[in-house]
């Protein structure tokens, strides 16, 4: 797997292990944004999911 | 042709299972699940259970199998099953049933499935009971997954806390044409009076949405008079978020009604035993329902399943916070460390509504996702 795939938001290098897996979530350890993992071999990145609120059960 | 899903979910929703009320739908889904080879059972809470598979690391799939109260006829329209609990929650619950059938399980896994009682009353019994028997035998899930309408494309990742307050304000008639304020313009300036405590509250703490504010509502006010007293009392609930705790609700309310003198009498007997008659109004608050908000962590092999499924099957995934309350709220506490979010498919605006129904597609939808996350689950190289 390509390592150290870019942050979206500041293009820091974003270190992954080699048993990283499709749906992780990682923190940048520059700017602090939450990433998911969307893809491995070469890994890509993009900004988690952000929470959305809801009412409700 | 109905589908055997499908079949499952319309019977369990045609059979009435008020919360207390749950046996005949406890004995029909247990029934179903050994069926479909689990080890299945109503344990001594009345919640069914069923258990795939025998290996020590467990994932728990718990539904709740009571319901809101209130009738609606039962029927497919098209695409909709329409019917009291389709959505909330029996629709999750028939979703983890459907799926944990129908996937293979490795010698070290078990997948435990709980239609759980008493979700809707407050007590969570059936989820403290499932917490107890587990604390008892020192064996904490590897993960839970708790049965609510998230729609199929997102992840409930936590519910605000929640307590009940019954206040019983007992306070001297006075002639409506003095001055003096009537009981139940008492019992309105209680209202005021906690409603403005909590908005301070959340001033203070920078609560900015709601799932960070502390929520009152009044659901009643009541009032009668004998001859001397006037007798109001107010029902109110409270949302809590994660940085105001049941006890320190407690406090902020003896601290907001001080000059009221509240008493908090631990039960019903003990507020009876102390003297009536005192010509100083008396101001009772009874607490109950207590649970303290939870939100679970997102590092995880559980949401890192969903996310994968739900992108693999052409679904941009979500997270959601909920301003209510579940059973998430007993087992997240219980297990911290442990893995925990809610799914399930289904629109939670139409909890408790006349206008109750689920989309079968999109219950359909969501079996897929929920095997295709167990199967993700138990054959992770990080476990």
């Amino acid at each position: 797997m390509a390592m150290d795939p870019e942050c979206p938001e500041c293009a820091a290098a974003v270190p992954l292990s080699p048993e990283t897996l499709v749906g992780e979530i990682v923190t940048c350890p520059d700017c602090g944004m939450e990433l998911e993992v969307t893809q491995v071999n070469p890994a890509v990145l993009q900004a988690a999911p952000e929470e959305e609120e809801d009412w409700g059960e | 042709m109905e589908t055997r899903a499908v079949e499952l979910l319309r019977r369990l929703v045609s059979i009435p299972s008020l919360s207390g009320r749950e046996q005949e739908a406890s004995r029909f889904l247990a029934e179903w699940l050994e069926r479909q080879g689990a080890r299945a059972f109503v344990d001594e809470a009345g919640s069914a259970v069923g258990q795939f598979g025998s290996g020590p690391r467990e994932i728990l799939l718990l539904g709740h199998i009571d319901t809101f109260p209130g009738h609606i006829p039962v029927r497919i329209e098209g695409n909709i099953l329409h019917g009291r609990g389709s959505v909330d929650a029996k629709g999750p619950l028939c979703a983890f049933a459907a799926a944990a059938g129908e996937v293979e399980i490795p010698d070290r896994w078990k997948i435990t499935v709980v239609g759980a009682v008493e979700e809707e009353c407050a007590t969570s019994k059936g989820a403290r009971h499932i917490v107890a028997q587990r604390k008892k035998a020192g064996a904490t899930p590897f993960c839970c997954l708790i049965g609510e309408p998230s729609h199929w494309d997102r992840l409930t990742l936590g519910y605000k806390g929640r307590l009940l307050a019954e206040i019983n304000l007992c306070a001297p008639l006075a002639h409506s044409g003095g001055p003096e304020m009537l009981p139940a313009e008492k019992g309105v300036e209680l209202w005021r009076l906690i409603s403005d405590g909590c908005r301070a509250r959340n001033e203070q703490n920078g609560a900015s949405s709601p799932f960070e504010c502390l929520s009152p509502s009044l659901r009643s006010i009541r009032s009668r008079d004998d001859d001397c007293y006037g007798h109001v009392t107010l029902s109110l609930g409270f949302r809590l978020p994660a940085w105001e705790s049941p006890e320190e609700l407690r406090s902020d309310l003896a601290d907001w009604l001080r000059d009221w003198k509240p008493v908090f009498p631990a039960d019903r007997m003990e507020a009876e035993s102390r003297t009536e008659g005192s010509p100083e109004p008396k101001l009772e608050i009874f607490l109950s329902g207590d649970e303290v908000c939870w939100k679970g962590n997102k590092s995880n092999p559980l949401v890192q399943s969903f996310l994968a499924a739900i992108r693999q099957s052409g679904g941009q995934p979500r997270f959601v916070l909920k301003t209510g309350t579940s059973d998430l709220n007993v087992l997240g506490p219980a297990f911290p460390q442990m893995p925990i979010a809610a799914y399930g498919p289904g629109d939670s605006s139409l909890d408790h509504t006349p206008d109750e129904c689920l989309d079968l597609s999109e219950y359909q939808r969501s079996i897929e996702i929920l095997k295709e996350v167990l199967k993700k689950l138990m054959l992770s190289s990080a476990v």
